[in-house]
């Protein structure tokens, strides 16, 4: 088995991992789907407030491309639709009925799936509403179905604190597992990478035999980015595709039961999880039933997706459509301590050495504080020291600042993994991980106009 | 809540907007958040961010020099007491040396932040911590004998010329206080150069007294005729190995001890703070272009060029100025290899003016500066090389 050594990067030590128990939520009395952070899709209402749906019935299709559409995560009543700034579509709330209705799809077989085409797939995929789990890299918009891409990872594990453990959504699906990487071959008809880390976590046979790739290093050794960096031999092999482990059951789940599936493994972690631990619940609950424990939503900040790349997500929110993980995190918005400046630091964690806590092995507590003020960039190379891919992030985002679009994609603008490892090591609290992943998709949209 | 932070609670009203002194908010900004660490949160992802800021940054570069003033303090009063016939007992020493001292930091000081705060009030920004240790560093590699106003001319020089006309730090191409430094030796020569304004007189003496020679170690050099040895030369005036490498001899304030800026810089690498890279190279090309000399010394070639490569590096500023002069983050390069680079041409001028240019007794501050120079297009051959190497992606 090939095993990919990721340099650089950096692993947080930060408290709160969750535990690899797993608790049943109650049903919720409602789910919602949140368009806006679906990334590059334009969303065209296919509902609207007070229509009646059913699990599996369409909410809304992508402008772009029509033919893929969302589907609902429950049957019930469209209570509301949320709009934000520039009417972008916030959230589409649903209340459920007590007996949901329920869409059906045609469901397949093992052998049903060897004898369709790759087009029949396709169609099966994109009118289940799951197809834009598949991801293309190097933007990270949903794959073009009429494209053959050079490779197709499957990513098990997650190097970001806190993602839910294969350990915990894996086991006892060992049949669905291996339907839905048989699907996934046939679709992409090119090289299917199934990877973890290297340091064996424990999972049941059937799936070692599955998996085909491993890796080791820092975070964010675990991005198929990061990986296909350090693969790739061409430029051809750029464009790959990827998909999460727990999506390709989501995916098993469709074809083989012919019913929109929702169920999702999500972690809770971080310090302000009273329990850190993965619930199971439904795709689109409200966050308030996955962390139900904490009521406190005034002094922390609650995190959709990982602690880094997450986003900054209102307590009454409901789960996102890809998101499978809640971490809470203090809010950390009061001063400092009294010449903190000059303090040791042996519980302040750092990337660099100037702490005492590059000695401390424990891990931390942390905090959304910006540890300082804004400055121009020093030079000090801390993110270029980082950067899995190779990046030099001090010069690159000159380059975008400056409008030299072509200089800062010679400096492999579109490597870029979206780590946000560069943004948090600054000293001088640049978002150069904002400028580039804006830069980046600003030269997708450019690209897919012309 | 203390009495500091209510101080600060109640103070903050004039300097925010629509106060009285709404137009001094970086100057306060920055004296605030000395105390108190902003209450900033992030808005973007990452959601969390690491502790080390500018401020961390440049305040243990500041810690890594308080060693050269206070050896600085008393070395001046040291030779003071010296020159003037005075007892050498540590507590007056001490005080003749303060008495030069402060003075001249308050001054550096109150000019460098008062610049600072100009413009960081016109362009609404926060006040940069570069200027704190701008303002540390200048006076350390000035005479003890110079009048304040030319050391504030110097900091003024150095903070508006050097940087804030590019935009500030960050965006200087030259170390602000080296170009203060030279801004000074060239437009007031009588007083930056000779031997006579290394040392301070005290006691209302005009001259020093006969025993005392004020001759710096790099004069002596400088001046040994062509029969002459230099080695010789060095340990008759008095410089033996051990007192260069100490420092305890008449030259600027606090520059002279390489053993203490050996410390400040391992202390500042062992920090991840100062680049080793470059001060290994500075070492380096010194030692070798020393050693170059060495090899081409002729009968009858200037008996400097036979100055052992390692009191090259423990004489005069050299070893001052590559563990704080030449780690400037912002005007040394910014590649790794281009680093080594960088740090070797700091070394090799060094020896070369020093040897060949007779007007300028010590190279070091002009070979960095010359090398700021070349650091972008150190930089710019580096980074085309590895982007040469990149698997495309378009």
């Amino acid at each position: 088995m090939k095993t990919i050594r990721v340099k650089k990067g950096y692993n947080l030590k930060i408290v709160g991992s969750p535990s690899a128990a797993s608790q049943m939520t109650e049903r919720p009395a409602r789910v919602a789907m949140l368009p806006e952070h679906i990334p590059f899709v334009k969303p065209r209402l296919k509902v609207a407030k007070g229509d009646r749906v059913a699990l599996g019935s369409p909410l809304f299709e992508d402008k772009r491309n029509p033919e893929i559409h969302f589907l609902s995560p429950g049957g019930g009543q469209v209570i509301d639709i949320c709009f934000g700034p520039r009417r972008v579509i916030q959230e589409i709330v649903i209340e459920l009925d007590d007996t949901e209705k329920v869409i059906e799809f045609e469901h397949y077989s093992q052998a049903d799936i060897d004898k369709m085409s790759r087009e029949q797939l396709v169609q099966a995929l994109v009118s289940g509403g799951l197809w834009p789990l598949v991801k293309a890299l190097p933007f990270r918009d949903y794959a073009r179905p009429e494209v053959v891409p050079p490779a197709l990872f499957v990513r098990l594990d997650s190097l970001e604190p806190f993602h839910p453990s294969p350990q915990v959504y894996l086991p006892g699906n060992e049949a669905l597992f291996q339907f839905g990487i048989q699907v996934l071959k046939k679709l992409v008809e090119t090289p299917v990478y199934v990877y973890r880390c290297l340091p064996d976590i424990d999972l049941p046979s059937a799936f070692e035999d599955l998996i085909n790739l491993t890796y080791t290093g820092n975070y964010p050794a675990h991005d198929p980015g990061a990986l296909l960096y350090r693969m790739k031999s061409s430029p051809a092999e750029n464009r790959a595709w990827f998909i999460d482990g727990q999506d390709v059951l989501s995916i098993a789940r469709l074809l083989k039961n012919g019913v929109y599936p929702t169920e999702r493994v999500v972690s809770l972690g971080g310090s302000g999880a009273p329990q850190a631990k993965h619930c199971i619940t439904r795709m689109g609950a409200p966050l308030s039933f996955i962390a139900a424990e904490q009521t406190d939503t005034e002094n922390w900040r609650f995190i959709q997706g990982g602690i880094l790349t997450g986003y900054n997500a209102a307590p009454q929110s409901y789960l996102g459509y890809f998101e499978t993980a809640l971490n809470l995190l203090p809010k950390g918005d009061h001063k400092g301590e009294l010449l903190g400046l000059f303090s040791p630091g042996y519980r302040k964690p750092t990337f660099s050495r100037a702490f005492l806590s590059a000695i401390n092995r424990d891990e931390l507590e942390m905090n959304c504080n910006m540890h300082g003020g804004e400055r121009a960039c020093i030079a000090c190379g801390y993110c270029a020291q980082v950067c899995p891919v190779d990046i030099l992030p001090q010069f690159t985002y000159k380059a975008i600042l400056a409008g030299e679009v072509e200089e800062s994609l010679e400096h492999g603008l579109l490597d870029c993994v979206e780590c946000a490892l560069c943004s948090y090591v600054c000293p001088s609290k640049i978002e150069l991980f904002e400028t580039l992943k804006k830069a980046k998709a600003e030269f997708y949209k450019e690209q897919v106009n012309r | 809540m203390n009495r500091i932070e209510k101080f600060f609670e109640s103070t903050r009203r004039h300097f925010e907007k629509g106060g009285k002194l709404e137009k001094l908010w970086p100057f306060y900004e920055s004296i605030e958040t000395v105390f108190f660490a902003p209450a900033r949160v992030s808005l973007v992802a990452p959601n969390v961010r690491d502790n080390l800021d500018v401020k961390r940054y440049m305040m243990l570069v500041i810690v890594a020099l308080m060693p050269h003033y206070a050896f600085g303090v008393y070395n001046v009063g040291y030779q003071s007491h010296l020159a003037s016939g005075l007892s050498t007992d540590f507590w007056p020493v001490i005080w003749t040396g303060l008495k030069v001292v402060v003075p001249m930091v308050v001054v550096v000081y109150a000019f460098g932040f008062a610049w600072e705060t100009l413009f960081a009030s016109v362009r609404k920004h926060e006040l940069s911590e570069g200027v704190l240790v701008t303002c540390a560093l200048l006076p350390l590699t000035l005479p003890p004998t110079i009048p304040l106003w030319q050391a504030a001319l110097g900091i003024s020089f150095g903070i508006v010329i050097g940087k804030e006309i590019f935009g500030g730090t960050g965006r200087n191409f030259l170390n602000p206080a080296l170009t203060g430094r030279a801004f000074l030796y060239f437009a007031y020569p009588a007083q930056n150069s000779g031997d006579a304004i290394w040392t301070v007189l005290s006691g209302g003496r005009a001259a020093p007294v006969d025993a005392f020679t004020g001759a710096t170690p790099l004069s002596i050099a400088a001046v040994t005729g062509p029969s002459g040895n230099v080695q010789s030369a060095l340990s008759d005036a008095g410089y033996s190995t051990a007192k260069l490498f100490f420092g305890l001899y008449p030259g600027s304030i606090g520059g002279t001890s390489a053993l203490l800026a050996m410390v400040g810089a391992t202390f500042l690498i062992i920090l991840g703070i100062a680049n080793f890279r470059i001060i290994l190279g500075c070492i380096l090309g010194l030692l070798g272009t020393g050693l170059l000399l060495n090899l081409v010394a002729a009968e009858g070639s200037s008996p400097y060029l036979a100055l052992n490569p390692l009191d090259h590096l423990i004489i005069g500023g050299s070893m001052f100025a590559f563990a704080y002069m030449a780690t400037d983050p912002v005007s040394a390069a910014h590649m790794q290899g281009a680093r080594w680079v960088f740090g070797f041409g700091i070394g090799a001028l060094t020896v070369l003016i020093r040897v060949f240019n007779p007007a300028f007794p010590e190279g070091v501050g002009l070979a960095v500066l010359f090398m700021n120079l070349f650091a972008p297009l150190l930089d710019h051959i580096e980074i085309k090389y590895k982007l040469r190497r990149r698997i495309p992606n378009v």
